[in-house]
């Protein structure tokens, strides 16, 4: 039998029941509108997440903190629970350890301020976040600069981008205008620090502090950072808290590991831990958001695949019935010379056939639901964006292009398979059977 | 089913020679389908032999049989099963798609054949616009699609009146006039006119012409 008079006769076949095709063909469109909406919604987070994650940071940072054995729990004032070989401090020779890992580039610690702190310019004040490093060039923590430089000095910082924008008038008349973020690059601004005896006396102290570099943007934590010299930092906390640290002995809050190969960061992090301390790499991040939706891709293509299941079920139903009707047609055929494989052909080809119709209508339906969602989330998003600010994602549901060819191919799989038996029984009758059936 | 051994023909012997008319007569339930069937390849006796121009039916595999039904034979039933969806020149070409001819092809020799049945104008009619008689004469085109050797017919006027059924007769008549060999199944006696040779039947068992009508006159009696 050629193929295309088999094709004929299948769609010939399947016009003369509209509606019990129809009828059929409703659960495989469900059912792979249902797997079209849920994969393209999990596409669809998955590549807002991606957007948010650019500059999720420098694949060659590793960030190592402390580990104060246990839980982790740190209980303030540089003490430390549980027993002293769990516990593994940011020392300088801890530091030397690191530097020793093949394909280490650099380890530069680096220290929060620990007090209140306020910085003034002009009419204007902000609540900084200040990050002492151990270094004189920012640069070595994969930072650049707009303008300026990167190198720190005595009584000069390196800011991110979005620092200005913290700037506010504290005497701003309700219902004004608030000012615009100050261009603070090569300004002179005003530090000061606030410490608090036993009793609550507060002692000031005002630092000059001059803006030698505007560091380039990276949607990391350095756009919202005031970079200082480590050793400043550590003076401001020794005044501020009373007593002397050393980082021989106590060890810095947190240490920036630099490898020379983004592809190594991973396996020097395995090492640090192994050694005892916590490491982080934003690869070990992206990992995990890429795992999450992989299985939520997983799981909505179930849900998906569970709907389509049930419409085969309706789909071997409806080919049984229809092979019980047409049994003398059957004979009819095999007593004019089908073989079994005609047969077999030809209600393979229609049980494929519903589940074909039922793909393309379910990518249709798909479709059109995910364009539904994504105008609802952007007017949500639109709603949200108002309060938060930029950086919301786009669009929700995704399409990826091999989604529907998928979808298509799947679903015609399925009619297939659920064909598959009631065919092979209307293949296998016997003729003479078949003829005879009332 | 059940324990009943059922002997639908036992001990049967038949030869039937190219170019003939062969009449099968029996009663209902003698085993006149089963015999047709058997020839057809349609159905499987439990022994014997069965040899078409030499070809051993009994021995071969499903896919041979329907190769073989679709080179030789061409059947006509007594409920005419025609496609319902199909009008009559897509009925008469049908068998010719398992064979795998071009629908050009098709269609001329599907014209060709209804033309032969006296149903040239009646092309384009569905099985149910047309009469019960008109409807087995496309099934008879039907069967001839093939160009087959071997004509079967199970009581092909046994769902038509008189004159429908005559006309029926006729056009097999016709085949076998015109060089086919041709098996009808019937018990109207009328198709007799036409046989070239007969064959009684009597509950799965060849009998002779006399045995047979002094059985039918008993069960004349017997009513
Ligand atoms: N599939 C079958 N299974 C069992 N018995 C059958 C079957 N087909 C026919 N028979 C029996 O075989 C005998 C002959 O049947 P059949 O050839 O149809 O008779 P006819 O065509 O002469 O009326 C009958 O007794 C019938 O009941
Ligand atoms: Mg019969």
């Amino acid at each position: 039998m050629k193929f295309f008079d088999l094709l004929r006769l299948v769609a010939g076949n399947l016009t003369r029941r509209k509606a019990r095709v129809a009828l059929t063909a409703v659960g495989v469109v469900i059912g792979t509108a249902a797997v079209v909406v849920l994969v393209s919604l999990a596409s669809g987070l998955r590549q807002s997440a991606s957007e948010q994650l650019y500059g999720i940071g420098d694949l060659t940072l590793i960030q190592v903190s402390p580990s104060y054995g246990g839980e982790g729990m740190y209980m303030g004032g540089g003490g430390a629970i549980s027993s002293p070989s769990d516990v593994k401090l940011l020392t300088n020779s801890a530091l030397e350890d690191f530097r020793a890992i093949p394909g280490v580039e650099s380890v530069i610690p680096r220290e929060y301020l620990m007090s209140s702190a306020l910085i003034k310019f002009q009419k204007l004040e902000m609540y900084p976040n200040i990050i002492g490093i151990g270094t004189n060039d920012v640069a070595d923590l994969g930072d650049t600069t707009d303008r300026g430089s990167t190198e720190l000095g005595r009584g000069s910082i390196v800011i991110g981008v979005t620092v200005p924008q913290s700037f506010y008038d504290p005497n701003l008349r309700p219902g004004k205008e608030p000012p615009p973020p100050p261009d603070l690059f090569n300004q002179q601004v005003q530090m000061v620090v606030f410490k608090y005896d036993s009793e609550g006396h507060e002692t000031r102290k005002n630092i000059a502090l001059r803006v030698t570099g505007v560091l380039k943007e990276t949607r990391g934590e350095s756009d919202w950072a005031i970079y200082m010299p480590l050793e400043q930092v550590k003076l401001l906390n020794e005044w501020s808290q009373n007593r002397r640290f050393n980082y021989n002995k106590d060890g810095y809050s947190m240490a920036i590991v630099k490898v020379t190969d983004a592809n190594q960061a991973m396996e020097v992090a395995d090492q640090i831990t192994a050694m005892g301390f916590q490491a982080y790499t934003p690869q070990s991040f992206l990992e995990g958001i890429n795992n999450f939706f992989i299985i939520l891709q997983v799981i909505f293509g179930g849900v998906g695949a569970i709907a389509l299941l049930v419409a085969a079920i309706g789909i071997a139903n409806t080919m049984a019935m229809s092979i019980l009707e047409r049994t003398r047609e059957i004979g009819l055929m095999k007593a004019v010379g089908a073989t079994n494989r005609d047969v077999l052909a030809i209600f393979l080809g229609e049980a494929a056939g519903i589940g074909f119709l039922g793909g393309l209508g379910g990518i249709a339906v798909g479709w059109l639901a995910s364009q539904a969602i994504n105008i609802l989330a952007s007017i949500y998003m639109a709603n949200q964006a108002g309060q938060q600010g930029s950086g919301l994602p786009s669009v929700a549901a995704v399409i990826p292009l091999w989604l529907p060819v998928f979808a298509l191919v799947f679903s015609t799989l399925v009619g297939m398979l659920s064909g598959l038996y009631p065919a092979l029984r209307a293949a296998t009758m016997v003729p003479v059977l078949a003829l005879k059936y009332e | 089913m059940g324990g009943q051994v059922v002997r639908a023909l036992d001990n049967v012997d038949v030869e039937i020679e190219e170019g003939t008319f062969t009449v099968v007569m029996g009663p209902s339930g003698s085993g006149k389908s089963t015999l047709l069937y058997l020839l057809g390849g349609l159905d499987r006796a439990t022994s014997g032999e069965i040899s078409i121009e030499g070809e051993r039916l009994d021995q071969m595999d499903e896919n041979a049989l329907a190769l073989f039904r679709r080179r030789t034979m061409g059947f006509v039933f007594q409920s005419f099963n025609l496609i319902p969806s199909m009008d009559a020149l897509e009925n008469v070409g049908f068998p010719m798609q398992f064979a795998g001819t071009n629908a050009k092809q098709r269609k001329i020799r599907a014209q060709e054949l209804l033309a032969q049945v006296g149903l040239e104008n009646r092309a384009d009619h569905r099985p149910s616009e047309l009469s019960g008689g008109q409807q087995q004469r496309v099934a008879i085109a039907r069967a001839l699609v093939n160009a087959p050797k071997l004509i079967l017919a199970d009581e092909p006027t046994g769902n038509l009146d008189t004159s429908s059924g005559s006309a029926v007769m006729r056009v097999l008549s016709d085949l076998h006039k015109a060089g086919r060999t041709v098996l009808v199944v019937t018990h109207d006696p009328r198709m007799t006119h036409f046989a070239t040779h007969r064959i009684y039947l009597l509950d799965g068992r060849v009998v002779g012409e006399a045995e047979y009508e002094s059985a039918a006159l008993e069960a004349l009696q017997i009513e």
